[in-house]
């Protein structure tokens, strides 16, 4: 299957939504054709995926458009797309969703952008409207990889966990999509 | 040349405190005995940092308690401490990294009869960072850098509200400023082995110069060493503020863990194995590309410091030259220094250094 990610959030970018993204990305290569499009200057690059990146140190009208187009360039090529929540892709996604047919699954994966999109009417709007319009909207995530610290006994137990909870949750992208 | 300079000091610092006294008296600061920070190898820091003005760090009493005073009345001192002070200010105002770093009361800033005089509450720790269990130094230093990697200045409005304030360097800027280390210390010819290695250093930063760039954009410390922090509890009160910048993310890191491998090597390896098991492969080169910057420059300084001093300092300078090479040595083939490389300079290190220098190194770290 051809899958492409839209990000608002990537590595070097430090975000749990940033790191969450990646390694989506890492784990979808293994089985299907993944691209991305993220924000960022460098991105940090996964063997196998292809990545859009847009600079973000344009001025902002200019760095929408131009995700926009990669957006839609992606999306036209691809089985799915699944879009991590967050203003500045959910905005290109709202034009390329009237454009394309290919269907999005709507991930809620960065919290701060719901808290910003709680306190504000125009984000508040542009999260329910992306909502709405895609097919599936999952906020259910995998555990944070837990921290191995030198020092101390390797977390065996919370590896397994969060191997485990990645397992489930891709599980659940792939049910979803399928139905 | 050596000779000159330390008198040059010497007369320097004595007709400031003569100066200053007074004025610290008529704002209730009275200075202590011991003065660690103007004596010993001070005054070959003043010589060989040409970006900072020359200032006297003093200790101090005022209302009973013990503070720091900054003084000076050279032009670019004083702009070195007004520019610490705005970068203070303006990351208590951005709320920079809260939680983990804390800033020492600032009890007087002034200009006044020629002088720019910075004072602050002086913070008592029960012990050094090196003196504390292996675990808490990892966990501290493990949080403060975290703590700095929240900042990360990406997007446009971003660039240019910081840009002015605390400077940012590119992948170029560090290979530009790599190279001028290298050619200053071919200019200089004390140490001519010293430039083939640099050399070969610079080849290997100019060729993963992408990686370099990728994590650029990053509040760094880029002298977060334990002299330059004090610690309280869980708290780490930074005592420099001028040495933030944006740069990437592991120049402040890698400053950090060189002066480990030296002062703890345990921590080091901690730090790096980190790195290791915990960010991506990118990650780890981004640290090991920083380290070998660091180490070019720390070379270029030590190489500085051998026509301003003479008899056992100069040995001694020479004797860092070698120790820091042979760390940069070991890095670009992988490798990390062994016990005797360290023992061996350690033991040289303290059989040359002057008793001034000793005392003003006393719970430093």
């Amino acid at each position: 299957m051809r899958i492409a990610i839209a990000t608002p959030l990537y590595p070097p970018d430090t975000a749990p939504a940033a790191l969450y993204a990646k390694e989506l990305a890492e784990r979808l290569s293994n089985s299907h054709t993944v691209s991305l499009v993220v924000y960022g200057h460098l991105p940090e690059p996964i063997e196998g995926v292809h990545i859009v990146s847009i600079k973000k140190r344009l001025p902002l009208p200019l760095r929408l458009l131009a995700y926009t187009s990669s957006l839609l360039t992606e999306t036209r090529r691809t089985d799915v797309l699944y879009v991590i929540n967050g203003a500045s892709v959910e905005l290109p996604l709202l034009l390329v969703s009237r454009l394309s047919r290919t269907p999005f699954i709507f991930i809620a994966a960065d919290a701060d952008a719901f808290a910003r999109a709680d306190n504000s009417r125009a984000l508040r709007f542009l999260q329910r409207k992306a909502m709405r319009r895609s097919s599936a909207f999952i906020e259910t995530l995998p555990m944070p990889r837990p921290e191995i610290l030198p020092l101390e006994a390797r977390p065996v137990e919370a590896l397994a966990t969060y191997e485990r909870s990645w397992q489930e949750h891709l599980a659940l992208l792939t049910t979803t999509y399928g139905k | 040349m050596g000779n000159n300079g330390l008198s040059a000091w010497e007369s320097y610092r004595d007709r400031e405190l003569q100066a200053l006294t007074p004025l610290l008296a008529k704002h209730g600061i009275t200075l202590e005995d011991e003065q660690p920070h103007i004596a010993g190898e001070r005054y070959l820091m003043q010589a060989v940092t040409t970006t900072s003005g020359r200032k006297l760090i003093l200790l101090g009493q005022m209302n009973g308690k013990r503070v720091v005073i900054k003084a000076t009345t050279d032009s670019e001192g004083a702009k070195e401490l007004l520019h610490e002070r705005t970068c203070r200010e303006l990351l208590v105002k951005i709320r920079f990294a809260y939680e983990v770093f804390h800033t020492p009361e600032e009890v007087l800033f002034t200009r006044e009869e020629g002088f720019t005089l910075s004072v602050q509450r002086f913070i008592e720790q029960s012990s050094t960072f090196i003196g504390r269990p292996l675990k808490e130094q990892f966990a501290l230093a493990l949080s403060a850098f975290k703590a700095q990697e929240g900042a990360h200045a990406t997007t446009y409005g971003h660039m240019r509200r910081i840009r002015g304030t605390f400077g940012s360097m590119s992948a170029s800027d560090y290979l530009r400023e790599f190279a001028s280390f290298r050619d200053n210390v071919r200019i200089h010819q004390e140490v001519p082995e010293l430039v083939v290695l640099l050399e070969k250093a610079y080849a290997v930063l100019h060729e993963h110069s992408e990686t370099i760039e990728r994590y650029t954009g990053f509040l760094t410390h880029t002298d977060f060493v334990p002299h330059n922090f004090r610690v309280v509890g869980d708290d780490i009160y930074l005592l420099d503020y001028s040495s933030l910048r944006f740069g990437n993310k592991y120049e402040g890191w890698a400053r950090f863990v060189n002066f480990m491998a030296l002062y703890n090597p345990k921590l080091e390896q901690a730090l790096t194995d980190y790195v290791r098991l915990n960010r991506t492969p990118e990650e780890e080169a981004a640290l090991h590309l920083m380290r070998i910057y660091r180490l070019g420059e720390i070379l270029w300084y030590y190489t500085r410091t051998l026509s301003q001093s003479t008899g056992d300092l100069q040995r001694l300078n020479r004797a860092r030259i070698e120790f820091w090479s042979k760390l940069l040595t070991a890095l670009l083939s992988g490798k990390r220094l062994t016990n005797d490389d360290i023992a061996t300079y350690t033991n040289l290190r303290d059989r040359l250094r002057s008793e001034d220098e000793k005392r003003r190194q006393k719970d430093l770290h």
